[in-house]
């Protein structure tokens, strides 16, 4: 245990293997509906991203890595059972290359690979519906934010900021605000998208600001309605590419603050 | 006491000695051993009695290390007369000739100041680092007079504020229109001298300041009131593998092995300890306590790496840098950490200079060392970086 909280702290390896722990609790929830069918799925996913990292670990010749690992139990927890294995197998595919192996692998990269595998099944085959998510599945996800939180490797302010973001554009739109609805159609992909910290900006203040992009964004593309599963990661896809631009923004207005605070 | 003292190169970056003397040349305290090259009138003088036993060069002439191996039989070091001159001319010729002049350092670049630099400011850093490192208050008290003697003499190098920096409440020492004293408190960043001077000054503007520790202040007091080069300083010794961790009065330069020899009473008991000048975060293993150190911490040894076990493959800390709550908390809070660790890691001078790089110096980012997981040595990052700003003569 010490030894988790440790190197979650200070090694890119404890980082992933403390995000697949705060994962193991919503993948169970989802998966006791199809108990077979789920295994399946997780063991192809698994396996095609596990795949891909030691083909790019020998070919690069850097040590073999784990990090799909958690892009895998994120895209098995947010798709639909009955998406086909081919289907599955080729866009986590796609979204590990894509994602972060062509950067040199996870944090080179500045976005998360399972959101980009999500995106490219939803484009790619529009049959595809991504199911809402369940309320137990939200429920389940608490233990790991709380987790992820007190290891420091989700930002509070991110959270703060979507939340804000979404009820704020809400309330403008004049749409009655569920917190409990938003909270259950939310929750997983708040968590594991959106806060990812390779795809978050990295200041503070670009944090709050990230925040709400992403959480006006997910409305917007859930057409003001409370948010569906394809718009928290379309909005988490479109946030990420902005987050370094608003990092940007924020070193600049920075710098100016501290002129003018200095003389 | 310890049998052996030494210079080492690490405290002074950059700096190239011309030796007075050579290997195996009798010392006295407080006699002149080196001088800076490029600016000859900065001297540095014997912390002990004996003879010169080694000399060695780094890289481009500069200093690596100076030996001084203590002999009962030297002579006494003769004091100089008390000066109750404090015209800035005689201020600063005699720390200049006493040895005293590298207790500062400047910032930008953490080095010894040129001998007519003028610092728009200067920090008294009295906070405790750590919290196992010496009370500033415990000490002070019992060199009361000399502490306060240091900061008037302090004040005639200076137009501009001279700042006490301290963790606790009571104020070390009088206020002054001058001498102002400010309590900072919180996290271990708060007892860095580079958190002070973000908090209260601006490097960026081009006016330098300058840093010294406090047991400095009251040596410098003790050399105008008495004419006394005063070489003892006080540390603590901790860590978990010392035996009786205590409070020790030492001189500079102490080699660590004499002054820590009563801390293994049983060697095949006690697990193998790492030397280390400093705290466990901004300590650096050494054989002699540096320059600016206050405390001597026995580390365990880490243990050896097993290149072919399944942990340290898995957990291998060469890589990018994930951005995590760890890292936001470790610098000055006016400091954007991650975009100066991005900076930092690829050499962009410019970004780094925006982002306060000046501010600070090695032991302001050694606890990032710690926290990041690309597992990069920042402090070297960090020298490179300000090696590179300032041979654009910034």
């Amino acid at each position: 245990m010490r030894l988790l909280v440790r190197s979650a702290r200070n090694s890119l390896g404890g980082v992933t293997l403390a995000q697949a722990t705060a994962l193991v609790l919503p993948v169970v929830i989802v998966a006791q509906a199809q108990p077979s069918r789920y295994a399946i799925l997780l063991v192809t996913a698994l396996l095609s991203t596990l795949i891909w990292e030691a083909v790019f670990a020998a070919l690069r010749k850097y040590p073999f890595s784990f990090h799909g690992l958690t892009t895998a139990l994120i895209f098995v927890v947010m798709i639909p059972p009955t998406l086909p294995l081919w289907q599955l197998v080729l866009m986590l595919s796609l979204g590990v290359i894509l994602g972060e192996l062509i950067f040199g692998g996870r944090g080179y990269g500045f976005i998360n690979p399972a959101v980009v595998a999500l995106c490219l099944l939803v484009f790619s085959f529009p049959q595809v519906q991504l199911p809402p998510a369940s309320q137990s599945l939200a429920l389940a996800v608490v233990p790991g934010a709380v987790w992820l939180l007190l290891l420091g490797l989700i930002s509070a302010r991110v959270i703060a900021g979507t939340v804000l973001g979404i009820v704020g554009l809400m309330f403008l739109g004049g749409t009655g605000v569920h917190i409990l609805t938003i909270g259950t159609a939310l929750g997983f992909g708040l968590i594991f998208l959106i806060c990812d910290p390779t795809g978050a900006a990295a200041t503070n203040p670009g944090r709050w600001i990230y925040g709400v992009l992403a959480g006006g964004l997910i409305i917007l593309f859930s057409g003001g309605q409370n948010p569906t599963a394809d718009s928290v990661v379309f909005a988490a896809i479109t946030a990420s590419v902005f987050a370094p631009l608003i990092d940007h923004l924020v070193v600049l207005g920075h710098a100016k603050w501290r002129g003018v605070a200095h003389g | 006491m310890p049998n052996s003292a030494a210079f080492i190169g690490a405290d002074y970056p950059r700096l190239r000695p011309v030796f007075k003397l050579s290997e195996g040349d009798t010392v006295t305290a407080g006699q002149t051993v080196f001088r800076d090259r490029t600016r000859p009138r900065i001297a540095f003088v014997a912390p002990i009695s004996g003879t010169i036993s080694q000399i060695a060069y780094g890289p481009h002439h500069t200093l690596s290390l100076c030996s001084i191996t203590r002999d009962a039989n030297a002579p006494e070091p003769g004091a100089r007369p008390p000066t109750d001159d404090l015209s800035e001319s005689n201020v600063r010729e005699t720390l200049l000739t006493s040895g005293m002049w590298p207790a500062l350092r400047s910032r930008p670049f953490g080095r010894v100041p040129d001998p007519d630099a003028r610092a728009a400011a200067i920090f008294v850093t009295a906070t405790q680092l750590s919290p196992l490192a010496p009370d500033p208050h415990l000490v002070i008290a019992q060199q009361a007079q000399a502490f306060a003697h240091g900061m008037s003499v302090l004040t005639h190098l200076t137009a501009g504020p001279v700042h006490v920096c301290q963790s606790r409440q009571e104020a070390l020492c009088a206020q002054t229109d001058q001498i102002k004293v400010t309590v900072f408190k919180g996290a271990m960043a708060s007892g860095l001298a580079g958190t002070h001077v973000d908090r209260l000054h601006a490097v960026q503007s081009g006016h330098p300041v300058w840093t010294i520790g406090y047991q400095d202040v009251a040596a410098i007091g003790h050399l105008f009131m008495t004419g006394e080069y005063a070489t003892h300083r006080v540390v603590s010794i901790t860590g978990p593998g010392a035996q009786q961790p205590k409070l020790m009065r030492t001189c500079l330069g102490a080699r660590l092995q004499d002054i820590c020899a009563d801390q293994n009473v049983e060697p095949q008991n006690a697990p193998p300890a790492q030397l280390m000048s400093g705290d466990e975060i901004t300590g650096r293993a050494s054989a002699y306590l540096g320059r600016f150190d206050q405390q001597v911490t026995l580390a365990l040894k880490p243990e050896p790496l097993q290149r072919s076990g399944w942990r340290s493959r898995l957990f291998t800390r060469q890589g990018p840098m994930t951005p995590t709550m760890a890292i936001e908390q470790a610098l000055a809070p006016n400091i954007l950490p991650v975009p100066l660790l991005r900076a930092l890691s690829v050499g962009d001078t410019d970004a780094a200079r925006r982002l306060g790089v000046l501010a600070l110096i090695e032991e302001d980012v050694a606890v990032l060392t710690r926290r990041c997981t690309s597992g990069a040595d920042y402090g070297l990052l960090l020298r490179q970086v300000l090696d590179d700003l300032m041979d654009e003569g910034l």
